[in-house]
């Protein structure tokens, strides 16, 4: 298709795999080398690029990079954050399998800007290739002139690959602190800070695979290139996760703030053939769901949350009708409390029933009572959790009541209004 | 009524001192005076059915001459289920008699309106009575009994009961339940009010929860299958007059199910949450003697309705436990019951309706405590137990402690208000050993059969009665239920039910069983669990 | 205590706003106002484990599962009842635990999932009894039923640690089972026995 797919980080110069000449001889390297020469400038230019958190928060990077340049320890942290277990998103794998360098490049420029000296790549563990290629690239990586290079500058950075536990949560920020710590994944919740004390109790970054790629090339080709690759006031690229009822799903870079309908017609090549469109799980099951009426909203954060609904990760999950928007909930549900860690009971529990609801609905054998505690549910349980599982799981729920009442009510077994 | 001391009043006036004398008490014509069974107008007499002409308390009477809740038309369609025997109540009685029937190999469905072990069984504190110290004997134990009805009994029932209770401790301990030992292993007794031994063996003040969730988790890993929330609206019957099964009522599904039994147990429980008389009770909220009216319907006889135990320490404040029970045990480790004035007004252990009614009398001639909103009471003199026995409630009470901190009191450094609660049904469905009553295929077991405990029961009777019967029960029908299932079932026993009821000119528009109590607005409900609110099953 | 004027506490119980006296529970609240409740409604004393529900405690964040019959309305409360079932997940017989050496190997073939327990400590914070749930745990898998089985004295089998177990152990029948296999094995009262032998031997008869 034409230039505005994959035009950065899908790039052929970018997906070269372990290749580190390949690499190299394309644009590998370039943005690093301006980094060193200018390692003060670096947060400001990721700052007026307007670099926003792409593992799902839309959060300034910037910000969080600011944080821990503030902090004076001489150990810190950055965890390189590779877990990716939610249903609908298979970004970071293409990243990590496929343009590993650009992954350690991005990496390592974000801990010069910070003056991090410790890079975990954190992965999770059934992402087998991904591990295979990343410690290949490493290994090529270490012996590479631009890391010699490095090294004479004083950039002294100590770089491992560190497998997670593979559970869901383990992607969780604070979880993964403690994963990487070696212990079990629990989300630790809002004090201590991972800026302040993170792995080891040094002050620890973490940022997703997706958002550290992009460094390199802002810092490559500079600050107004990156603005208007993207579509309005959005800017940079997204890799957008199409799956579900579409004709060719799979992974799209575009200009930040393309259009649902555009990502969905013109490259996912449509509907499969007979089906209409019926929802779209934005971001996720962890999300909110936008209808037909949503087509032409534009898939950047801003847009998007005037739509009652967030981006996330970028995963756009396609239904169609004669899809049951009950049990896809239900599954999703599901998903969320086999996936909680157990240390919060309104999580747990919460979610656990939850599903039984949703359950019960979508068998037919659910009454009206049962479709009132959901709703109120909804009303009780977020933010009774330490980490925002459980409001994710509560949001698909809501959003689903919200959109399609009469489906919920349709299935109930008792004649109530 | 003389008024009564105000309750902060009282309590101000209230010091913990370890001895305190009995004044001399008369209780000559007490019972007469303020025992609610003797209140005018209390009773009347039946108008239908096996006990026609008997005396029975007024609104019990009225729950035994409803109307059927179900017509022919209303089963048409209906799931049938096949069984050897239905046991219809999932509490003590109820799992034990399925216990021993599956272990004797027949096929068992318990159908219970609530959840499995959800009865009064749970809630029992004080124990179970068995005659194990050395210088006790079932002949004692059979001498207590009868002394403390006060009015004759079925005496064969009350002799096989104490004969059997050490074996039904011994099967107890089987099923996994724990009872509070000494350093050598032996079991600990206490006394009950009106036994002249200690024989009371416990588990802390959790004995009934520690029996029913031994017997639920053996029943969840039996054959016995189980239903939840089926209410039994009806017995089956045939031509012969012989039970042959039971209507249920499902509150998930909004639907009839019919059991097609060999042999029914009926174990319902009692009848607190018909709180006769208007007072608060100490009974669980399915208590409302379902299995009284379905098994009278079908013919059977019933002994001793116009008397009802009122367990004398029952909370009265705060107001939201009012009714919750406190164990006779705190009055048998020796804590005393003090007017509003601080005085002891009766001997703690005598048999429990003198204790009640001397309560009664303290507060109706204004010696009892006022504590606003209607409620009254006397003290049950905690403190000073624990001043004599410094540690007794952590050891011996924790279920005390733990109601008394969800309402902010320390029995172990205030007094708590008690007034008599209604406790315990004395009389019930008339039954042989084996828990067979005059109706073949239909056994009743537990609170609803009667001619044990006269017109007063003792503390440990109960749970032991409930094991030894069930036991029996189970075990019986399993060996004698007929081989084959009955071939044709009917509700033809409705007929002659209403034909009575309209010769004696009675209302047919109340129905019966009641199955919850008012207050849980079960007949109105709008949108959530009930009975057929549509006619037509969807 | 005269109170002439009862403060009404407003309340959300399982969506609907009510309006009671304040001290009445969660239960009494909702007859009060006149709503029905069968399910979750049991011995209303706190043993029988019914009664589960969800609290959120006006402006905290922090979400307890608790016996709705011990809990007394307050002015801004949330609850919801958690009024799901539990089916069994393990069906053993005492019977077949041959002798005292046995009960451990028995154990982890009866609840395999007891060694995974993860230390999330969910199961502590469920239970409306502030038993040491995950203690009774660990205590179990290392073969230390009696101890194991006496932090259960409480236990009520609400089977709200059940539910928030991630590993799927069903805690409170670790409980149980701990408590039953220690009866099962070990208690054998003499003064009971002795009497038994009495009766056996047919030395002991109640005259009618």
């Amino acid at each position: 298709m034409e230039k505005t797919l994959n035009q950065v980080l899908l790039h052929k110069n970018s997906r070269v795999g372990a290749d580190y000449t390949l690499w190299k001889n394309g644009w590998g390297g370039q943005g690093l080398k301006n980094a060193m020469e200018h390692p003060a400038d670096i947060i400001s230019m990721i700052r007026d690029a307007g670099l926003l958190g792409l593992g799902g928060s839309g959060f300034p990077t910037h910000i969080k990079w600011q944080a821990i340049a503030d902090q004076t320890n001489t150990e810190k942290y950055l965890i390189c954050n590779g877990n990716e277990d939610e249903p609908g998103t298979f970004k970071d794998r293409v990243l990590l399998e496929e343009t590993p360098f650009q992954v350690i490049e991005g990496a390592t420029i974000a801990a010069l800007a910070c003056g991090i000296n410790n890079v975990v790549f954190y992965i999770n563990p059934n992402l087998k290739t991904c591990h295979e290629v990343m410690q290949s690239a490493l290994a090529k990586w270490l012996t590479s002139e631009i890391h010699n290079h490095a090294l004479q500058q004083g950039l002294n950075l100590k770089y491992t690959i560190v497998a997670s536990s593979g559970h869901y949560i383990a992607g969780e920020e604070t979880a993964a602190i403690e994963s990487v710590e070696g212990k079990f994944p629990f989300p630790r919740g809002k004090e201590p800070r991972p800026t302040t004390s993170g792995v080891n109790g040094c002050p620890t970054l973490i940022n997703n695979i997706e958002t550290l790629c992009n460094a390199p090339h802002i810092l490559r080709n500079g600050v107004q290139w990156y603005r208007d690759l993207g579509i309005g006031e959005a800017n940079g690229t997204k890799i957008y996760c199409l799956s579900g009822d579409v004709l060719s799903p799979g992974v799209y870079e575009l200009p930040m703030g393309t259009p649902l309908t555009e990502l969905i017609f013109k490259y996912g090549q449509g509907m499969l053939v007979g089906k209409e469109l019926k929802a779209v799980f934005t971001g996720g099951p962890s999300n909110t769901i936008l209808t037909e009426k949503d087509l032409d909203v534009n898939l950047d954060f801003k847009s998007v949350s005037e739509r009652r609904s967030s981006l996330g990760t970028g995963a756009m999950i396609v239904v169609s009708r004669g899809t049951g928007i009950v049990k896809r909930v239900a599954q999703y549900v599901d998903f969320f409390a086999a996936e909680s860690c157990g240390q919060c009971p309104a999580c747990k529990t919460g979610t656990y029933y939850m599903s039984q609801l949703l359950g019960e609905i979508d068998t037919g054998a659910g009454k009206k009572a049962d479709l009132d505690s959901l709703v109120d549910l909804c009303n009780i349980l977020p933010g009774g959790g330490r980490c925002h599982l459980l409001d994710g799981a509560v949001k698909v729920v809501d959003s689903s009541l919200y959109h399609f009442l009469d489906e919920y009510k349709e299935a109930l077994s008792d004649d109530s209004n | 009524m003389t008024k009564n001391i105000s309750y902060q009043e009282a309590l101000a006036n209230y010091k913990a001192v370890s001895d305190r004398p009995l004044p001399e008490v008369n209780y000559e014509g007490l019972l007469e005076k303020y025992h609610p069974d003797y209140f005018k107008d209390a009773c009347v007499q039946l108008k239908i059915g096996a006990n026609k002409g008997d005396i029975c308390h007024i609104q019990l009477a009225e729950m035994l001459q409803t109307d059927a809740r179900i017509d022919e038309a209303d089963l048409a369609g209906a799931q049938v289920i096949e069984t050897d025997i239905l046991i219809i109540g999932g509490g003590g009685a109820g799992c034990a008699a399925a216990l021993t029937a599956a272990e004797t190999g027949a096929r068992v469905l318990i159908a219970t309106k609530l959840r499995l072990g959800d009865s009064n069984t749970v809630m029992a504190e004080g124990g179970v009575q068995v005659s194990i110290e050395k210088d006790d004997t079932p002949q004692q134990h059979y001498d207590d009994t009868l002394r403390s009805a006060d009015r004759p009994v079925d005496k064969k029932l009350v002799a096989e009961m104490v004969m059997s209770a050490p074996d039904v401790i011994r099967w107890l301990i089987q099923q996994g339940m724990q009872f509070d030992l000494d350093e050598y292993g032996d079991l600990l007794t206490r006394k009950a009010g009106g036994t002249t031994a200690p024989r009371v063996v416990y588990f802390k003040d959790y004995t009934g929860l520690e029996m029913m969730r031994v017997l639920k988790e053996a029943v969840r890993s039996s054959e016995i299958e189980v239903l939840d929330y089926v209410p039994t609206v009806e017995l089956l019957s045939d031509e012969d007059g012989h039970c042959t099964g039971a209507v249920l009522s499902s509150l998930e599904d909004n639907r009839y199910k019919l059991v097609k039994a060999k042999s029914v147990i009926i174990a319902t429980g009692g009848i607190g949450r018909l709180h006769l008389n208007g007072f608060p009770t100490s009974n669980h909220f399915g208590a409302t003697g379902d299995g009284l009216v379905l098994a009278y319907r079908l013919g059977a006889k019933l002994r001793d309705l116009d008397s009802f135990q009122y367990h004398p320490s029952g909370l009265a404040y705060p107001q939201h436990l009012s009714g919750t029970l406190i164990t006779e045990s705190v009055r048998s480790a020796g804590a005393y019951l003090l007017n509003a004035q601080g005085e002891r007004f009766v001997d703690e252990l005598q048999p429990r309706d003198k204790v009640a009614a001397a309560i009664m009398r303290e507060c109706a001639e204004g010696r009892g405590v006022d504590a606003g909103n209607g409620i009254k009471g006397i003290w049950i003199d905690t403190p000073g137990l624990e001043l004599n026995n410094p540690g007794i409630f952590d050891a011996r009470f924790p279920k005390l402690i733990k109601i008394g901190k969800k309402s902010g009191l320390d029995p172990r450094k205030q007094p708590l208000l008690i007034y008599p609660t209604l406790h315990y049904q004395n009389g019930g469905v008339i039954i042989d050993k084996h828990g067979q009553t005059n109706i073949p295929g239909l056994y009743c077991v537990g609170e609803v059969s009667g001619g044990i405990h006269g017109r007063n029961r003792l503390m440990g009777n109960s749970l032991l009665e409930i094991i030894s019967f069930g036991r029996r029960a189970g075990i019986h029908a399993a060996k004698y239920s007929p081989r084959k299932p009955f071939r044709k079932i009917s509700i033809e026993h409705l007929s002659r039910l209403r034909r009575e009821l309209m010769l004696a000119d009675m209302p047919m528009d109340s129905k019966g069983p009641i199955l919850f109590p008012a207050y849980a607005k079960f007949e109105t409900d709008s949108d959530y669990s009930g009975l057929h609110k549509n006619k037509k099953s969807k | 205590m005269n109170q002439t004027t009862e403060t009404l506490i407003n309340a959300t119980i399982n969506g609907k706003s009510i309006s009671a006296p304040e001290y009445l529970s969660v239960i009494q609240a909702l007859w009060h106002a006149g709503y029905p409740r069968i399910k979750s409604v049991g011995c209303l004393e706190g043993v029988c484990g019914t009664c589960r529900v969800l609290v959120r405690r006006k402006n905290s964040q922090n979400i307890t599962t608790e016996l709705g019959c011990q809990v007394l309305i307050e002015e801004g409360m949330q609850v919801n009842f958690l009024a799901f079932p539990t089916p069994a997940q393990q069906h053993y017989k005492l019977e077949d635990i041959r002798n005292s050496w046995e009960v451990q190997d028995n154990f982890h073939t009866i609840f395999p999932e007891a060694e995974n327990c993860r230390h999330c400590g969910g199961c502590d914070a469920s239970c409306p009894k502030g038993i040491s749930v995950e203690k009774g745990v660990v205590l179990a898998d290392k073969g230390r039923f009696k101890e194991a089985g006496d932090l259960f004295t409480e236990c009520v089998l609400c089977d709200l640690c059940q539910s928030a177990c991630p590993e799927n152990i069903a805690p409170n029948h670790v409980g149980i089972f701990s408590r039953r296999v220690t009866a099962y094995l070990h208690i054998r009262p003499s003064n009971l026995i002795n009497r038994l032998e009495r009766l056996r031997k047919g030395e002991l008869k109640v005259v009618i």
